[in-house]
């Protein structure tokens, strides 16, 4: 059942990603830059998620356009189940030449946190992250909430209601932070999936939900939600009205980041090649229409950042996690 | 608005009358196919629709859906092998009418009463799909909570002669369910640290291993060689019979509707349901489960029914109620679609070729229905030992492609096994299947409702959704209970006449 849930939201965002995509995508052009020498000739991409499913997308897409800037074939695999635990088995395993990557989301960490597999996030060396997605504060269009300070001060009258897309997710972890960062009281009501939630939401079952806002755009055209806020550091392109959570006085932010990690031990010719080609694929004119109508923020950290974001990730959900009780 | 020439333009003008039967064909034969359900049949096709035209890719996916659900009663027939989730209730009479050598009729039964479900669903999608999208808003975690317990009722009559073995069976699918993620607050439960039970324990697993392994177990220990008639043909119930099975069907096409409406129904509860409706109502209610016409009638409409039903709540508010549908909506979204009000207005194009693409299908259904069945039944023809591999190595590929996984393969044989020992000693399957497939929503319902009210359990009188559904439970169990009391005093009454003038016999 959880896996359904899971399907049903993801199948949503990455279809989503795929429509755009398959309209214009195909048709882009061969740039006029050579693309720099690499040391294997067929690069794999694994991703834990199904094919359609939200990372097998970033990756199909983004290795659409790898091929202008590194020269070499990319081909992506599907290693599902497990939540994850498997695709970390399979490149943790691989060798360390720059021929296999991990696609990353939070997924890898609250697996690796949560089900202790044999391998986990910190048997792979975090190569660059590539974008962040947004995730946002939302209520019902004719519901009394205006903005977040509504729903701050509801929840500290009498008892506030929030929803979370799952339990173990980075929505819920931004919700139980914002909830405290607010000092309010709160139950903060976790779902099997966006869809599940959002009912929830229109219905007025609760206050708010958090969830990414590719998932709730055709309600948001129909009119149906408002957004208050988003977690991002910085304001949505496409709502520039809208505040970050943080300019609206309290200090939470979220960064559900998309990235590659490979075996431990990656070439410095390696990393140094990717460092270069994903600037520059972000950079390409054709790559940017396409990710920046899916509303996802290119967010590139190099390799030698990439690692201590991704720990100071784990160490902060490792502690959230701890703290409602998820693991011990 | 939409008039007649608009459908005559997109019967004549636009290839939707072929889109159409290509995908109910292609629906049939993926339902068919044991472990292949109705959403991973639709999900195969999704990559060839990315080149198509929005509104005949969403056509397309709509009628493998329509097909699927027919398709998966063919196997549930014919091997005793659900084909999808929700033709599992039509395994009971189905199978029994095919080991009294009426295989060819319980089709055509199957294949009728599917159709006029799916007729039925689709006058409802497109004259409700607009004015009844509120009563998907409607349910709140108490209502669903309601509807979790109603379904899991209908075990009190299921349960097979003995109530005590049936209710051991429906707590031991309860505490399957329990396995994996704890849905409210992230703990894993009975993972044993395998990741690969972080998800839990699919359901499929569970009906592919009670059902399809267990049969192939126990056929091969078998000694007797019942060989099907080489002649088998589909054979389409008459004006008599259709009036007979009529009632059974018009509780199916109800129960589809509301399953359908309601998010987390399904197509299964569907047909479940009305599969013991159809027994309540029925003026035969004693050949349930020894091959009843009935008993294949009502589930197949019920599930027919859905399929086109578990589109309203995805068109009026983009929520998908199912897998199946969810699929459905990735098809949507891929074209840049969004469901919700504004499609009506905006893609109206896609709104048309939906519905006229459906009732296509479905007409043709009758057709390439009969058409394709003598492959299947050519198949159940073949000496057992091949047909059994055969479905034993398609199950297990089946099994295979849903994860990748091999931890599920030993799962569902390992399920095989339990479901073998259950058989021999007498536990029905289907509490245990009914305990799977909803123990985790009424988990999951009845605490988040608890975290909403914080722990105040008046929440569930307070929704009056709830307390319906919680009535209608009650007032099943209650009504299952007496009746099996009373047939059970009934019975003791009879042995001791029986007994009586036996003895009075042997005296004189």
């Amino acid at each position: 059942m959880n896996f359904k849930a899971d399907l049903t939201r993801r199948t949503g965002l990455a279809l989503l990603l795929a429509g755009a995509l398959a309209g214009s995508g195909l048709l882009a052009g061969r740039a006029a830059a050579e693309p720099a020498p690499y040391p294997v000739k067929v690069v794999t991409l694994v991703t834990h998620s199904s094919p359609g499913g939200g990372s097998d997308v970033f990756l199909r897409e983004l290795s659409k356009y790898l091929g202008k800037y590194i020269d070499a074939t990319f081909v992506v695999e599907n290693v599902q189940g497990g939540s994850g635990a498997k695709a970390v088995a399979r490149v943790a395993g691989a060798p360390a030449d720059g021929s296999v990557f991990y696609a990353t989301t939070p997924t890898y960490i609250y697996t690796s946190l949560l089900s202790k597999p044999p391998k986990t996030y910190k048997d792979l060396e975090p190569l660059a992250n590539i974008f962040a997605d947004s995730e946002v504060v939302f209520t019902r269009a004719d519901g009394p909430y205006k903005t977040l300070q509504d729903v701050v001060d509801k929840a500290k009258k009498e008892r506030g209601k929030w929803g979370a897309a799952n339990p173990a997710s980075l929505e819920r972890q931004a919700a139980e932070q914002l909830k405290r960062a607010a000092g309010v009281n709160a139950a903060i009501v976790t779902h099997e999936g966006g869809g599940d939630m959002m009912l929830n939401v229109l219905n007025g079952t609760l206050d708010i939900g958090v969830g990414e806002f590719q998932e709730l755009r055709s309600q948001i055209e129909a009119g149906k939600i408002r957004v208050l806020a988003t977690f991002n550091p910085e304001r949505l392109p496409e709502k520039p009205d809208v505040p970050t959570v943080k300019e609206a006085g309290y200090d939470v932010q979220l960064v559900k980041f998309r990235g590659l990690a490979g075996p431990k031990g990656l070439p410095d010719a390696v990393t140094k090649t990717w460092d270069a080609a994903i600037q520059k694929v972000l950079q390409d004119p054709d790559y940017r229409k396409e990710y920046t109508e899916e509303v996802l923020v290119a967010k590139f950290i190099d390799h030698k950042d990439y690692p201590a974001f991704v720990n100071s990730f784990a160490t902060t959900t490792e502690a959230f996690l701890k703290e409602t009780g998820a693991i011990k | 608005m939409t008039t007649f020439w608009d459908i005559v333009h997109l019967l004549t003008g636009t290839p939707l009358i072929p889109v159409a039967i290509m995908g109910l064909t292609w629906g049939i034969l993926g339902g068919a196919l044991p472990g292949i359900s109705a959403s991973i049949t639709m999900a195969l096709v999704l990559p060839f629709t990315y080149t198509m035209d929005p509104a005949m890719a969403i056509a397309l996916l709509a009628c493998v859906y329509i097909g699927a659900e027919y398709g998966g009663s063919i196997p549930a027939i014919l091997i005793r092998t659900p084909g999808t989730n929700s033709s599992a209730a039509t395994v009971i009479d189905g199978y029994e009418l095919n080991r009294q050598g009426r295989a060819g009729e319980a089709l055509g039964i199957s294949l009728m009463s599917g159709v006029v479900g799916s007729l039925f669903g689709l006058a409802m999608l497109v004259l409700l799909t607009e004015p009844l999208s509120w009563l998907a808003l409607a349910f709140t975690p108490p209502s669903y909570f309601g509807l979790g317990i109603l379904g899991l009722s209908v075990i009190a009559s299921m349960t097979g002669g003995s109530l005590v073995k049936g209710l051991a069976a429906a707590v031991i699918g309860l505490m399957i369910a329990t396995v994996g993620t704890d849905p409210i607050s992230g703990v894993t439960r009975f993972t044993f640290d395998v990741p690969d039970l972080l998800n839990g324990v699919e359901p499929v697993l569970v009906m592919v291993g009670l059902f399809a392994l267990t049969e192939l177990m126990s056929q091969s220990g078998s000694v007797s060689l019942t060989q099907l008639k080489e002649s088998v043909r589909i054979r389409l119930p008459g004006l008599a019979m259709m009036n007979r099975l009529k009632r059974s069907q018009i509780i199916g096409c109800i129960l589809g509707l509301f399953e359908g409406l309601t998010p987390g129904g399904g197509g299964s509860i569907a047909a479940f349901m009305s599969y013991n409706e159809a027994r309540r109502w029925s003026k035969t209610p004693e050949k349930f489960g020894k091959g009843s016409e009935e008993g294949v009638a009502a589930p197949e409409a019920a599930n027919n029914t859905v399929a086109s039903t578990a589109l309203i709540p995805l068109l009026s508010f983009g929520i998908p109620s199912s897998n199946s549908t969810a699929v459905l909506l990735g098809g949507l979204l891929m074209h840049g679609l969004l469901p919700g009000p504004r499609l009506f207005e905006q893609n109206p194009q896609v709104i048309d070729s939906l519905y006229v693409g459906s009732f296509v299908a479905i007409i043709a259904q009758i057709g390439v229905g009969m058409l394709l069945l003598p492959a299947a039944v050519w198949l159940v023809n073949r000496p057992r030992p091949y047909r059994a591999g055969f479905i034993f190595a398609l199950i297990l590929s089946g099994i295979y492609t849903l994860n990748t996984s091999t931890f599920d393969l030993g799962i569902a044989l390992a399920l095989g096994v339990v479901g073998y020992l259950m058989r021999r000693t007498g536990f029905p399957f289907l509490p245990m299947i009914l305990g799977v497939v909803l123990g985790h929503m009424v988990e999951s319902s009845y605490r988040r409702s608890l975290v909403l009210s914080g722990g105040d359990m008046m929440v569930f009188l307070q929704d009056p959704i709830c307390v319906g559904l919680l009535l209608a439970a009650t007032g099943f169990v209650v009504f299952s209970l007496t009746r099996e009391l009373r047939d059970g005093r009934r019975a003791r009454a009879e042995q001791a006449r029986n007994h009586k003038t036996h003895g009075q016999e042997a005296h004189g």
